[in-house]
């Protein structure tokens, strides 16, 4: 008979989760993710007007308000038939990359180092239920205080943001048509400045303490393995030029290189607590065997894992495995990665006016915003009907990555990493905690979607 | 003005939160530092995102000095069980409850469990109810927490109430999607030393709300000469393309946002009423045109 362990709150996560393990010897044999928390953003979208779709889905999330900015707005351009000057998505990428950068350092420092270094000076911070650290002293103070530096850079990575969008979380510059700010000298230096700043940072200080752990905590390599199916929409992929560019959308699934098929994508809820009433879905608590309110999506019919580690594998950049300890290098490699993006992109900026229009509401339309933000990829879809919202459908990078197992099933993504992971020390189950978070896991964002009003189970993604 | 001398206006404007932050540390050095607990509920978590972005005293500053935060679920080290012990811990305690986001209470609060506890599922509204019974203020942080906001938004899916709603006592409410971290970090400064400030009739304190965007707009001056915005990006008053900041009362346009250099009208887009008691649905359309 194996032993159950159950950690909720998961905390240093974005929102509410329920981790139950099975563990039969040192061992995980069973994994159920729960996400806790719904709040139903599809049933509020319908009937409101198009355009404020943006700054209505921002609210789905604090940490990444910027990524649902992008994808709405995107989402609308694809619906009204608008286009972006290159100067206007050189200004809304740079504001995406910022929150990139904010997330990464965020993540990085303050929910993901204190399960591997003591942080001492904070006594929220330091109290743990657990024994398992191992740096020396000195470097164990040197990480300490990188931790401290880091929370003046991510605010300043926000700075950033708000230089462009107005503020931050929920900023007001992304949207349709392009951004909202005119740029002058002093915002582009300013944020040229903040870029070096955060560079810096990240190249001398950053990259060394995730060298440092990676060496301290080697088993890593070897637990929270998953599936090998990685997939990403792309991101800062507008452009021919490769010093501005990162990622095309893609898939790499055992090794092989696929071009993403948007169609591929299915939505499943055996699992989770929905029900199908007449078409259209509803929570049911009550519903048997369902465990979480995050649904199951499938590409081509398999769990996916997104975020940095899968856009790096897809990019063909990262070839080492895709363990819990080659994803937090991953999360520190892109950081690296997308500042010299957005370095290159202010180089290119032209202090030229932004392209605001009036943009009229069609009577029926359709529209999809596929990118890849922070956590992975996200979609919008939506469906304007007598020039209102009539559908909204949202698919966030957490739902890819902590969803339930599906109608084979197959776990999702987190569940598969904790499961055949040996735990060192099973009165202290620290690896749990570690590997869920090297996923950055926003159950914010996951846990309020609906997906289309289908009539079976499997449900097809218009696109 | 002399050299070296700044305007007092833009100062205390700018640094209210900081100035009462030093006096309070002061206060507080010698003595046990009151506890306070952040609890994220029905919401986005942005207003604790919001919290880290505070500058004037940063995060550092205000975990160090100010209060002894006892929980909070986005950066405590504790994790499960432990962490939620250190919530029934400090029930006992004399603390303030910070609320961030709205009280789910579809299914009994079932839509948003925030612990499992000896076997048995907390829900978000068994929490705020046990803590709000306890604490010595309760502060409502962010629209979600002071009125509801998006997460009670048409039709309400998780039946989403402010904090207010599920608890029969005083709330002091610093509404804002998100709460500018000033606002908060003020307020919790001025409970620790000099108890409850001067709040209004929608318990809001003055000294963040006292007037409206549009009294103190950076764009005023296009508005009393006629000058107005027809669309987003333009220069001129967003008045005619349905700026709410005629009737939402924060220091916005002083304050500005992150390290105080930007805000939504100083980005070319109107005030939305992000901070207002109907947000969002009394405030939508957020984007319109003049015809």
């Amino acid at each position: 008979m194996g032993k159950t362990i159950t950690i909720d709150p998961v905390t240093r996560i974005s929102g509410f989760l329920e981790i139950k393990a099975e563990v039969e010897g040192n061992t995980i044999a069973k994994a159920n993710a729960s996400g806790l928390l719904f709040r139903g953003f599809e049933k509020m979208l319908k009937g409101r007007s198009p355009l404020d779709a943006v700054y209505f889905t921002e609210r789905i999330c604090g940490i990444c308000s910027t990524a649902h900015s992008m994808a709405s707005t995107l989402a609308l351009e694809d619906a009204l038939k608008v286009t972006v000057s290159l100067n206007d998505n050189y200004i809304r990428d740079i504001m995406h990359g910022f929150e990139f950068i904010q997330n990464h350092l965020r993540h990085f420092y303050l929910l993901s180092i204190p399960s591997y270094v003591k942080i001492s000076s904070l006594k929220l911070i330091e109290e743990q239920q657990y024994t398992d650290f191992r740096l020396p002293e000195k470097i164990n103070k040197k990480i300490e205080d990188d931790y401290v530096k880091s929370i003046e850079l991510s605010r300043l990575a926000h700075e950033g943001l708000a230089l462009l969008g107005g503020k931050a979380p929920h900023n007001h510059g992304i949207f349709v048509g392009g951004v909202t700010a005119n740029i002058d000298a002093y915002k582009l230096e300013k944020v040229k400045d903040i870029i070096r700043k955060a560079e810096a940072f990240v190249k001398n200080i950053m990259v060394e303490d995730v060298e440092i752990i990676s060496k301290y905590y080697s088993d890593y390599f070897k637990k929270g393995i998953s599936y090998p199916y990685f997939m990403t929409y792309g991101t800062f992929d507008r452009y021919e030029d490769p010093e501005i560019t990162y990622v095309k959308p893609g898939v790499m699934k055992d090794n092989i290189k696929y071009n993403l098929e948007p169609d591929k994508i299915t939505e499943q809820i055996q699992y989770a607590w929905y029900k199908k009433d007449e078409g259209l879905e509803e929570v049911d608590l009550s519903k048997l065997n369902a465990y979480t309110f995050i649904k199951a999506p499938r590409y081509l019919g398999f769990p996916m894992e997104v975020g940095p580690l899968a856009r790096l594998i897809v990019s063909g950049e990262y070839k080492n495995g895709h363990s819990c300890m080659d994803r937090n290098i991953a999360r520190v490699l892109e950081t690296e990665k997308i500042l010299g993006i957005m370095k290159n992109l202010a180089e290119r900026v032209e202090l030229i006016p932004n392209n605001q229009q009036v943009y009229s509401i069609p009577e029926k339309a359709y529209g999809v915003g596929m990118i890849d933000t922070t956590r992975g990829a996200l979609g919008h879809w939506i469906e304007i009907d007598k020039s209102v919202i009539n559908h909204y459908n949202i698919i966030t990078p957490t739902v890819w990555n902590l969803s339930p197992k599906d109608e084979s099933n197959l776990h999702g993504t987190i569940e598969r990493a904790l499961i055949g992971t040996k735990l060192n020390n099973i009165k202290e189950p620290i690896e749990i905690g570690r590997i869920v978070r090297s996923f950055d896991p926003c159950v914010s964002c996951a846990t309020h979607l609906i997906g289309s009003a289908g009539d079976t189970e499997i449900v097809e993604v218009l696109v | 003005m002399s050299g070296g001398k700044k305007c007092p206006f833009t100062e205390v404007k700018n640094h209210t939160a900081r100035r009462l932050t030093n006096d309070v540390v002061g206060m507080v050095k010698n003595t046990k530092k009151m506890n306070a607990m952040w609890i994220e509920v029905t919401g986005c978590s942005g207003n604790i995102i919001s919290l880290l972005n505070s500058e004037n005293p940063g995060l550092y500053d205000i975990l160090t000095g100010t209060v002894n935060l006892t929980y909070n679920n986005t950066i405590m080290g504790l994790e499960g069980e432990f962490a939620f012990e250190k919530f029934l811990e400090t029930l006992d305690t004399e603390f303030i409850l910070l609320v961030d986001g709205a009280v789910s209470t579809k299914e009994k609060g079932r839509y948003n469990i925030v612990a499992n506890y000896n076997g048995k599922n907390i829900t978000a509204l068994e929490a705020i109810q046990l803590a709000g019974g306890k604490a010595k203020y309760v502060v409502a942080v962010g629209t979600c927490a002071s009125h509801g906001g998006i997460s009670a938004a048409k039709p309400n899916p998780s039946e989403s109430k402010s904090v207010q709603e599920v608890l029969s006592r005083q709330v002091i409410k610093l509404p804002g999607c998100p709460c500018h971290p000033d606002w908060v970090v003020g307020t919790i400064a001025h409970l620790v030393g000099y108890g409850i400030p001067q709040l209004d009739n929608e318990g809001r304190p003055l000294l963040f709300y006292g007037v409206t965007i549009h009294d103190t707009c950076t764009r005023r001056g296009f508005f009393d000469k006629g000058i107005f915005a027809q669309k987003f990006g333009e220069e001129g008053c967003m008045f005619k393309i349905g700026c709410r900041g005629p009737i939402t009362k924060t220091d916005c346009p002083r304050r500005k946002w992150n390290g105080y250099v930007n805000w939504p009208i100083g980005d070319n887009t109107n005030c939305i009423g992000c901070a207002q008691s109907q947000f969002p649905d009394g405030m939508e359309p957020f984007v319109k045109y003049t015809d």
